[in-house]
């Protein structure tokens, strides 16, 4: 992926942020410009879409909370890519990861009894280890039997997929016991009030604990990769294996942390949404996932790969979110909201990808020139 | 318990339908797999080939309801596939983009796109006609299977070989395994490496887009979102259970696709098997299928590795 | 000298003795950026001959061979061939003309069949004509019967080697012959478009001198018997004294002489080569020459002490059997420079990676200072103090996308760690600007990516690195590979100064004259084998050349009793 690009450019002048502020400025208006005109075009007044995504995502009352809560888990999947992209390793199943990694948290949580802080972290812990070992399947096929890590993480999101709704169907696993959703037949039990991750509230907008410590990890996790030789032997080896090996980088010893610490910010980030409250109502069912370990694919694409850039985008990307949704409960309709959304995505990634495309050529054009 | 298992399995494996349905979803797969060998013979491992199953499927089904001509929905679903073919293969083999970045993107964007379209369009459309081959159809067991199909299943019976065919017989076909192996000595040669790697994706493009269109016109009748399912993944799968050859590669989509067809009839026969097993099971055998077989194979020198002059 | 009519009148009519010149280049230049690779360059080839060109690496050889072939187009100048003017847009167009060449790194995919090789980016003949007339070709190939262009090419193929006596079964994969027989494939694959103009870019470079003396008897036959016109690109003295007919000497982007090869010696072409006078007592020219002795440097006292370096029985097979290393066994003392001298794909990078910790040994072992080294395990011999200089610096030597400064850590990065365990990047640039000056590194900084550097400055940084740590044992592969005569000295000075200070240097290079200038001691690497040794008193040059074409000492000792 694009590690390159966040340590090439020598310089930042003036010009160069200018540029980049100017790159983003003119994608964006352009969405909005292209999602305007769809708006027009099905007779809506754009001026109320905007408000409503605007009100939606910050001005009304608690919805930049809300946004927080769901930038949360977004930064974190996110930093897990990150991880695993300086190693070299592609891992795209944080989808399954994610959603393993909210089940055993809820496993956890229902079944283990105790003061409620202990239980809570020994669950969140669990959350994460879950997706680490996730994760850790497509790494041992990947260093036992050379399963390239693209295709199982890929393939073990349905299997996470169908596990969890397997665990969700019976009694002795997830499934509630109590009578009251007798109608539905793939829910979890309700978290109790004591295993619920604190909230903060600031000016009416609430959000859970685990924005600070998503944040933390973030910052955590540039330092390490920047200013520590654990960090600085991921990256010899995200780049060059072999000379990893002489260096004495064991490529499976390396990736396998690399994607188990992958797996593990998922499952983190599953735990989180489930026990933060902004997702089901504390409650696992089917499609709790719900693509965020997708997006925070994109989140990471978007920073480029850099762990403190992924926190504003991650929070652009929860706005996009809570606006989104929004949208479509103030009445416009439903595919406006979603286009809108999307090309908004678009108008982020188009930039990201303009710059990396124009260091690599430039870096193309210096070899070039010397050959 | 074991007893019960075999009894099932040898239920199943009796049953006419078991064969017809792993031959139907064996020939999704088949059509993505051909392609995908190509691309990867060429040195791209092209994981957006589950966005192009899905493209081809949708704008076949838009072809439908456009013209109401099963034909033209197929070519509208190669023309899909063709068509994200193009921004993969210029992004990862022009524009030098990470190809599985760009493959990741596309197969989340072609999702969104398609099921944004799929609601706003509702397009209508059938499934194409059963034609029956005289005298084969009546092969037992296999022969409904091989020979008892909607017409487009047949398509497969030319992409398959055909693939076969330009890669082995013709040189375009050498310049690609050479592209795929050593693209360094492949330039020297005056071969030009990006833009046969870029073909080679224009023709997984089309096969499957093809695969789509063979899915919603020939199996399904209706596009949802979900129709293509990861099927190109499994896809992708079957290339490396394959060790990269094309028969190693269809051998593997007749695993799958019977796998597959395996957890479909089960129930019909009236064996209770826990769903999530069963919906769940084509992926597991292909983890483990992969995972047995693919330490065996020879992947292309270059697989995965961008070329560019000068730099290596 | 320099007589040659080089901008003529412009003449549309074509003169009647101008036939004879099958390519007139001239004028042309080329810039890479800031580089000018070709300035002003005039060159003439003619048919029946064999035209020398001559010069340093760097001197713009290749470059002006590659706009020839149509592989760059030229900034300015002009291409005549056979006395029309000529623009070339891909290589291609230079192939319709009949212009060939063979590259100087091979060309051949391991993974395909000989045949296959043959008719690789082949868009003229035989296979199939055009992508968009595979279905009409693919049908009257199936009425033909599919394997009919194969054969045709296996035919064509056996009638070159018959003709030319180069011997190769069509249908082996290419991975599974020796480098000897890839240097026949690739020269096959050259004339089979029976070529009208062949260039040949540096093609003994992987050969041992007899099987060199043979292709040349056979690219004689070719252009004396055939009329063809032959360029030779070499930087071998007495392989362009032995086998050309005129010589174009170039250096730093410029022709500096046009000269038959009647009139050249040795000491004058190594003279417009470099640029200055060279000492020629160990002159390029002498090797394959007589026996000379040579004096000798002060001579390493190696007994009683531990060797630095102990290989013993070294032995790796690879997946397909072949002999890697078989029973290699060497050992260098401190302070010596050990030169293993060989021709190219002997085991000389099996050598590398065995001490660059990638390969695994079947049987035998390696001490480092008396003790034994795991192989093939991640760190090992980083950890036991043993440096290396890889020969392909993109492999294990550096990372060009990252800084400079990162990549003098890359092997200890523990050396940049001060308190709190965190790396310390101000202490690093300091560190790296020091060594930067040191070894006269041109960089913007200690921030520039590596890809930004010239490839000698990334070498150099590559070597800052390796002797920054303070290795017991010194691998230098290939180190002056690519370098320019400037860069060449620098490198060998260093080497020279690090065996000075007590480090055990291992040389490995099919560079004689390096190995001649520095080795205290010579060991012939053959076949994964060392089959023999001598010291630099007792230098034999005719032994030496010898063993590395693989005549046992056995076979030559009645020889040089005559």
């Amino acid at each position: 992926m694009n590690q390159l690009s966040s340590r090439l450019q020598a310089r930042w002048t003036w010009e160069r942020w200018s540029y980049i502020a100017g790159l983003y400025l003119a994608s964006i208006f352009a969405a909005l410009i292209l999602s305007a005109l769809l708006v027009w075009a099905t007779d809506g007044s754009w001026q109320d879409v905007f408000s409503a995504f605007i009100d939606g995502s910050l001005r009304n009352p608690g919805r930049w909370g809300l946004t927080i809560g769901y930038a949360t888990p977004l930064l974190l999947v996110a930093l897990g890519t990150i991880v695993a992209v300086r190693g070299g390793l592609i891992n795209i199943g944080q989808e399954g990861q994610l959603y393993i990694g909210a089940a055993f948290c809820t496993y956890v949580v229902l079944r283990l009894g105790g003061p409620g802080p202990i239980v809570l972290i020994v669950a969140l812990l669990a959350g994460a280890t879950a997706g680490a070992i996730w994760a850790g399947i497509a790494a041992w096929l990947k260093y036992w039997r050379r399963v390239p890590e693209v295709l199982t993480t890929l393939l073990l999101v349905t299997v996470a997929a169908q596990l969890v709704g397997y665990g969700l169907k019976t009694t002795t696993l997830l499934l509630d016991r109590s009578p009251e959703h007798g109608n539905r037949n793939q829910i979890s039990e309700q978290l109790a009030p004591g295993v619920r991750l604190p909230r903060v509230e600031i000016f009416g907008n609430s959000f859970p604990l685990s924005a600070f410590v998503a944040l933390v990890m973030a910052v955590g996790l540039a330092v390490w990769l920047s200013r520590t030789t654990g960090g600085f032997r991921l990256t010899i080896l995200g780049q060059n294996e072999r000379l990893a090996q002489r260096v004495g980088i064991s490529a499976p010893k390396y990736g396998t942390m690399a994607l188990l610490a992958s797996g593990a910010f998922a499952g983190l980030a599953g735990a989180m949404m489930l026990t933060g409250g902004d997702f089901g109502n504390y409650r696992l069912a089917p499609g709790f996932s719900g693509f965020f370990g997708w997006e925070g694919l994109l989140v990471a694409l978007v920073a480029r790969n850099h762990p403190l850039v992924a926190i504003p985008m991650a929070f652009v990307f929860g706005a996009l979110r809570t606006g989104g949704g929004f949208l479509s409960a103030t009445g416009v309709e439903r595919e406006i909201a979603n286009v809108t959304q999307a090309l908004l995505v678009l108008a982020l990634l188009v930039p990201a990808a303009v710059l990396y495309l124009q260091e690599r050529r430039r870096q193309i054009a210096t070899v070039e020139a010397r050959t | 318990m074991l007893g019960d298992f075999f009894s099932a399995v040898g239920d199943v494996l009796s049953n006419e339908s078991t064969y017809s349905g792993g031959f139907r979803l064996a020939v999704v797969l088949a059509f993505v797999a051909a392609g995908e060998w190509i691309a990867e013979r060429a040195g791209t491992l092209n994981i957006s080939v589950e966005a192009m199953l899905l493209g081809g499927a949708f704008n076949s089904a838009l072809g439908y309801h456009l013209t109401e001509s099963v034909a033209i929905g197929i070519l509208f679903g190669a023309i899909a596939g063709l068509g994200i073919a193009i921004v993969q293969a210029n992004m990862s083999h022009r524009l030098s983009a990470d190809q599985f970045v760009v493959g990741l993107t596309l197969n989340i964007l072609i999702l969104g796109v398609a099921g944004f379209l799929n609601s706003s369009i509702r397009p209508s459309t059938t499934r194409a006609h059963i034609f029956e081959v005289p005298w084969l159809v009546d092969i037992p067991l296999v022969g409904p299977a091989l020979f008892g199909q909607r017409w487009p299943f047949y398509l497969a019976y030319l992409v398959v070989p055909a693939c076969a065919l330009i890669l082995y017989r013709t040189r375009w076909g050498l310049e690609v395994r050479a592209v795929g192996e050593n693209p360094q000595a492949a330039d020297v040669s005056g071969v030009p490496v990006l833009t046969r790697r870029r073909q080679a994706i224009y023709v997984a493009g089309i096969t499957s887009g093809l695969g789509g269109a063979y899915l919603l016109l020939g199996q399904v009748g209706r596009f949802e979102s979900t129709i293509a399912g990861g099927q190109g993944f499994i896809a992708i799968a079957a290339v490396i259970f394959g060790g990269w050859t094309l028969r190693g590669a269809m051998l593997g989509c007749l695993l799958f696709g019977l796998v597959n067809s395996f957890r479909l009839t089960l129930p019909g026969l009236g064996y209770q098997v826990n769903s999530e097993l069963l919906s769940s099971l084509p992926f597991l055998v292909t983890i483990l299928a992969v995972a047995v077989i693919a330490s065996r194979a020879r992947q292309p020198a270059a697989l995965t590795q961008p070329f560019v002059r000068g730099l290596n | 000298m320099n007589s040659l009519p080089v901008n003529s009148v412009a003449n549309s009519t074509v003169d009647s003795h101008n036939t004879a010149d099958a390519v007139t280049m001239s004028g042309i230049c080329k810039k890479f950026g800031q580089v000018v690779a070709c300035d002003e360059v005039d060159i003439k080839l003619q048919h029946g001959k064999i035209h020398g060109i001559l010069g340093e690496n760097g001197a713009g050889k290749s470059t002006l061979m590659k706009i020839l072939i149509g592989l760059h187009a030229p900034d300015a100048g002009e291409i005549r061939v056979n006395g029309t003017t000529q623009r070339f847009r891909d290589p291609g167009d230079a192939r319709k003309l009949g212009i060939s060449m063979v590259h100087q790194h091979f060309s051949l995919v391991p993974a395909l069949k000989v045949w296959e090789n043959v008719v690789l980016g082949d868009h003229q003949k035989v296979y199939l004509s055009s992508f968009w007339k595979v279905p009409q070709r693919a049908l009257e190939n199936a009425l033909a019967g599919f394997r009919s262009n194969e054969k045709r090419t296996r035919q064509q193929i056996s009638e070159i080697s018959a003709r030319y006596g180069l011997n190769v079964d069509p249908d082996t994969r290419v991975r599974d012959l020796p480098v000897g027989v890839r240097q026949r494939v690739e020269i096959i694959k050259c004339l089979r478009y029976d070529p009208k103009i062949m260039i040949l870019d540096e093609p003994t470079s992987v050969l041992s001198p007899a099987e060199s003396e043979r292709i040349f008897s056979v690219l004689r036959q070719v252009v004396e018997e055939e009329n063809r016109c032959l360029a030779l690109v070499s930087h071998k003295l007495n392989e362009i004294l032995a086998a050309t007919d005129d010589i174009t000497i170039m250096r730093q982007g410029k022709v500096v002489e046009h000269l038959a090869t009647s009139e050249a010696t040795a000491p004058m072409l190594a003279r417009a080569m470099v640029g200055r006078e060279v000492s020629l007592t160990l002159s390029l020219a002498d090797i394959g020459g007589n026996t000379k002795k040579i004096s000798g440097q002060e001579k390493i006292d190696s007994t009683g002490t531990k060797p630095a370096l102990r290989i013993h029985n070294a032995t790796v097979t690879d997946k397909n059997g072949h002999h890697l290393l078989d029973s290699l066994s060497l050992e260098v003392q401190k302070g010596e420079i050990v030169a293993v001298a060989g021709v190219e794909g002997n085991g000389q990078t099996a050598l590398d990676h065995l001490l660059s910790s990638l390969l695994k040994l079947d049987s035998g072992y390696v001490e480092v200072d008396g003790e034994e080294v795991p192989t093939g395990v991640p760190g090992a011999f980083v950890k036991a103090g043993v440096g290396v200089i890889s020969e392909d610096r993109h492999d294990t030597g550096c990372i060009m996308d990252m800084s400079l400064s990162e990549n003098l850590y890359l092997s200890h990065p523990k050396d940049a760690v001060s308190g709190y365990a965190m790396m310390n990047r101000t202490a690093m640039s300091n560190k790296s600007t020091e060594l930067i000056n040191d070894y006269q590194i041109t960089a913007s900084g200690p921030d520039a990516p590596m890809w930004s550097l010239s490839g000698g400055n990334q070498q150099r940084v590559v070597l800052a690195r390796e002797l920054s740590h303070k290795p017991k044992v010194l691998l230098a592969s290939q180190p002056t590979r690519g370098l320019d005569v400037g860069a060449v000295e620098y490198f060998l000075e260093q080497l020279r100064q690090a065996a000075k200070n007590g480090i055990a240097v291992l040389l490995v290079s099919h560079e004689l004259e390096e190995i001649l200038e520095l080795a205290h001691r010579i060991v012939v690497i053959y076949n994964g084998k060392i089959v023999g040794e001598m010291s630099r008193q007792d230098i034999d040059m005719q032994r030496l050349g010898m063993l590395m074409g693989g005549i046992s000492e056995a076979e030559i000792s009645p020889v040089s009793d005559t």
